[in-house]
């Protein structure tokens, strides 16, 4: 069709909506990925157990199944990015499917460009996630995990645990949303009794330390209702 | 024995404590002329029997109170005999004291005793009466869920019980029976709302009595006040506890009544959030579709070939289409509600209409065929050409979107009685039978349809129109072997 090389892999688009499906899939090849499609959830796991696919971008409301269910199925084999790009736009529809295991969530309509920018940092995650890396380093921040430190324009920023846990969990998935409750589990340990009142106060005491205007955070932003997501995108 | 041992003859019972006493006096008499009769024929003044029975009689028959007149008298006139004469006799014989000693002894016994069967009785019957009361009273009550209802027979009752007149003043709403109460009644009730009593600090005052009226505060900002003829105690209780089932009732009924707003509301509010959720999904996905469309030729519209770029205008221009026809869709609707559409009506033909509508399906037919058969008999209907359109194509873009590729869509009309009809009919899956019904209802989309776009608008506003030009719409299974909906569409027909 077009000069896609498909160096990127394989990506899965699954969406009942055929004009979404028609208008996406140009886009998704020109960048670089081999489309597959599926109409509904249960075709989407075939192909993922079948062909496999490097990211995958999933509508919630499916014909014979709900999107949720989709990724919970996904998740109990597969660790592929997945991406919900949905019309719905309820705050709980966001975090149930967060915390199932979705790497990020994107509102119907969104544009190309910015689609593909969640693409790449989804599958830049996982990378980090899995390959172990030691470091990490975007804009003026920079972590050195072995060693425990954090440098803030080359300069070391003393962090208590619990900020260090927090930058930690962000700088892990940075890029994408991570949930007040994953939040939770990864600093407090999942029987905790904290809330999101805890993560506020925490990432308050945190962006003093990190951003230059605590008050308009850069590297540490909000998404209202949600989470925070580690800004870093080039 | 209370209850049951001794019943007053009716005649006795209505007697008033004047004339009780007055009759114990009789009683007196009767036993000294009896005394008498005894002492003439035996010579004996030992006619303390006579006496006795006397006051056993009137202690037994009329209570305490004249049992110890009767004692009194009787002790006098016998110490009379015994003194022959004298009032208080010379010398008193043992036997006589102890007869003398009877009298009042029996009088209070036989007064006590009776006296309490008596008030005991009294009360059983009082019991029962409060009892009938209340519970007629609090029957009425739980009849009605309308105050005004409540209101007024409380103020029935109370005027009833109070043997007089009663009033039930809540907020401003005054109902009263037997006469409308004296203005400083009236402020003392209002007076009593604004200023409630202080509960508690043992033992509340609610009820004030002010110009012979008895006006008590209820709950919930009413107050009722009766006067009527002298009350016992009970009854004044029977008064109270009736003024508070009825204001109790009235509550009941109003929280009755804001229950079932509330389910209303409710009702409205998933209804609300249904649509809201509905649109936002009709409107996000073409808008989406037309986005991603837009950015990918911004980004990669070089990288296209001729065709990828053709589709991809193609997806911007039909998703535009299908917004506008949405958004058209929700304005016909929103004028169905607030009643704007001004149907004209003029006679218009058919196939015009038809050809038209078809037209305008061309691209979304696809390989679908529209076969239609039109009959000259009814080729001019009664009614507004455009609604008919708006109607037609809602119905004629349901078949194509139903139907499998290929399918055959078949459109033809014939005259009905007084009427031409319509009817589509296509090869798609059909409903359930039991949606059937369902099917013009405002949002509601079969269990198929929820696999399609749609918001469930489309087939109620072709109801609405056609019942808007006097005609109607109505949905059937096919009746041959095939599956599909045979949807038809009435106009009055044009009299020729």
């Amino acid at each position: 069709m077009t000069d896609g090389q498909g160096n990127l892999g394989r990506l899965l688009i699954v969406d009942d909506e055929t004009q979404i499906v028609r208008a996406l899939t140009p886009a998704l090849s020109a960048a670089g990925f081999v489309v597959s499609t599926a109409e509904s959830g249960e075709a989407a796991l075939a192909v993922l157990a079948g062909e496999g696919a490097e990211v995958v971008i999933l509508d919630l409301g499916l014909p014979d199944m709900d999107g949720k269910d989709v990724i919970q199925r996904i998740r109990e084999w597969s660790e592929a990015p997945i991406i919900v790009l949905s019309a719905r736009d309820l705050e709980s529809e966001k975090i149930a499917a967060l915390d199932l295991g979705a790497d990020d969530f994107v509102n119907k309509p969104v544009g190309v460009g910015e689609l593909l920018a969640r693409i790449r940092a989804a599958m830049r995650g996982r990378e980090r996630r899995f390959s172990a890396q030691p470091r990490f380093k975007f804009g003026d921040l920079e972590i050195n995990f072995p060693a425990r430190r954090v440098m803030i324009q080359g300069e070391e920023v003393r962090l208590t645990p619990r900020e260090y846990q927090l930058l930690r969990i962000l700088a892990g998935h940075a890029g994408q949303v991570v949930t007040h409750k994953q939040i939770i589990t990864a600093v407090w340990g999942a029987d905790s009794n904290a809330d999101a009142q805890f993560v506020r106060v925490l990432m308050a005491q945190l962006r003093q330390k990190l951003e230059t205007d605590p008050s308009s955070p850069e590297i540490l932003v909000t998404e209202p209702g949600i989470g925070y997501r580690l800004h870093c995108d080039d | 024995m209370a209850q049951t041992g001794f019943r007053e003859p009716a005649w006795l019972s209505r007697l008033d404590t004047p004339s009780r006493y007055a009759l114990a006096l009789g009683v007196v008499a009767v036993s000294t002329v009896m005394a008498q009769a005894l002492f003439m024929l035996t010579g004996s003044n030992r006619i303390g029997g006579a006496f006795l029975v006397g006051v056993l009689f009137t202690s037994y028959l009329l209570g305490s109170g004249p049992g110890y007149l009767a004692a009194a008298v009787s002790f006098v006139i016998y110490n009379l005999y015994l003194g022959n004469g004298n009032l208080i006799p010379p010398h008193y014989r043992p036997e006589d004291i102890m007869v003398v000693l009877t009298f009042p002894t029996v009088a209070v016994l036989m007064g006590n005793l009776t006296g309490r069967v008596r008030d005991e009785a009294k009360r059983a019957h009082t019991r029962a009466l409060t009892t009938a009361v209340l519970f007629e009273a609090s029957r009425e009550f739980s009849a009605s869920d309308d105050p005004t209802v409540i209101r007024a027979r409380l103020a029935d009752h109370l005027a009833a019980a109070a043997r007089g007149q009663a009033f039930v003043l809540d907020g401003e709403a005054l109902t009263c029976v037997g006469g409308t109460p004296p203005d400083e009644v009236l402020t003392a009730a209002r007076g009593l709302m604004q200023a409630p009593p202080a509960a508690g600090a043992g033992g509340e005052v609610r009820t004030v009595e002010t110009h012979r009226w008895r006006v008590r505060l209820l709950a919930d900002g009413m107050t009722a006040g009766w006067q009527g003829e002298p009350a016992s105690a009970e009854e004044e209780n029977l008064l109270q506890i009736l003024a508070d089932a009825g204001a109790a009732a009235k509550t009941r009924a109003a929280l009755t009544v804001a229950k079932a707003d509330a389910e209303a509301r409710a009702r409205t509010e998933d209804l609300r959030n249904a649509l809201l959720s509905s649109i936002s999904h009709d409107l996000r996905t073409p808008l989406a579709a037309v986005l991603a469309s837009a950015t990918a030729l911004q980004e990669f519209g070089d990288k296209f070939d001729a065709k990828t770029r053709h589709d991809l205008t193609t997806t911007i221009q039909e998703e535009t289409e299908r917004l506008n026809a949405f958004v058209t869709n929700l304005l016909n609707m929103t004028r169905l509600e607030g009643g704007m559409l001004d149907p004209a009506s003029s006679a218009f033909d058919l196939s015009e209409v038809v050809d038209r509508t078809k037209k305008r399906f061309e691209r979304l037919r696809g390989k679908r065929k529209i076969a239609c058969v039109l009959d000259e008999e009814a080729a001019i209907a009664l009614g507004d050409p455009v609604l008919f359109e708006v109607a037609l194509a809602n119905v004629l873009e349901n078949a194509i979107r139903y139907s499998p590729d290929g399918g055959l869509i078949s459109l033809k009309s014939y005259p009905r009685d007084d009427r031409v009809v319509v009817e589509v009919t296509d090869e798609g899956p059909g409903v359930p039978e039991a949606e059937l019904p369902r099917l013009f209802d405002k949002f509601y989309r079969g269990a198929a349809a929820k696999r399609l776009p749609g918001t469930g608008l489309g087939l109620s506003i072709v109801r609405g129109v056609m019942q808007g030009m006097g005609g109607d719409a109505s949905a059937a299974l096919r009746s041959d072997a095939s599956s599909g909906m045979v949807m038809s569409l009435a106009l009055p027909a044009v009299r020729m």
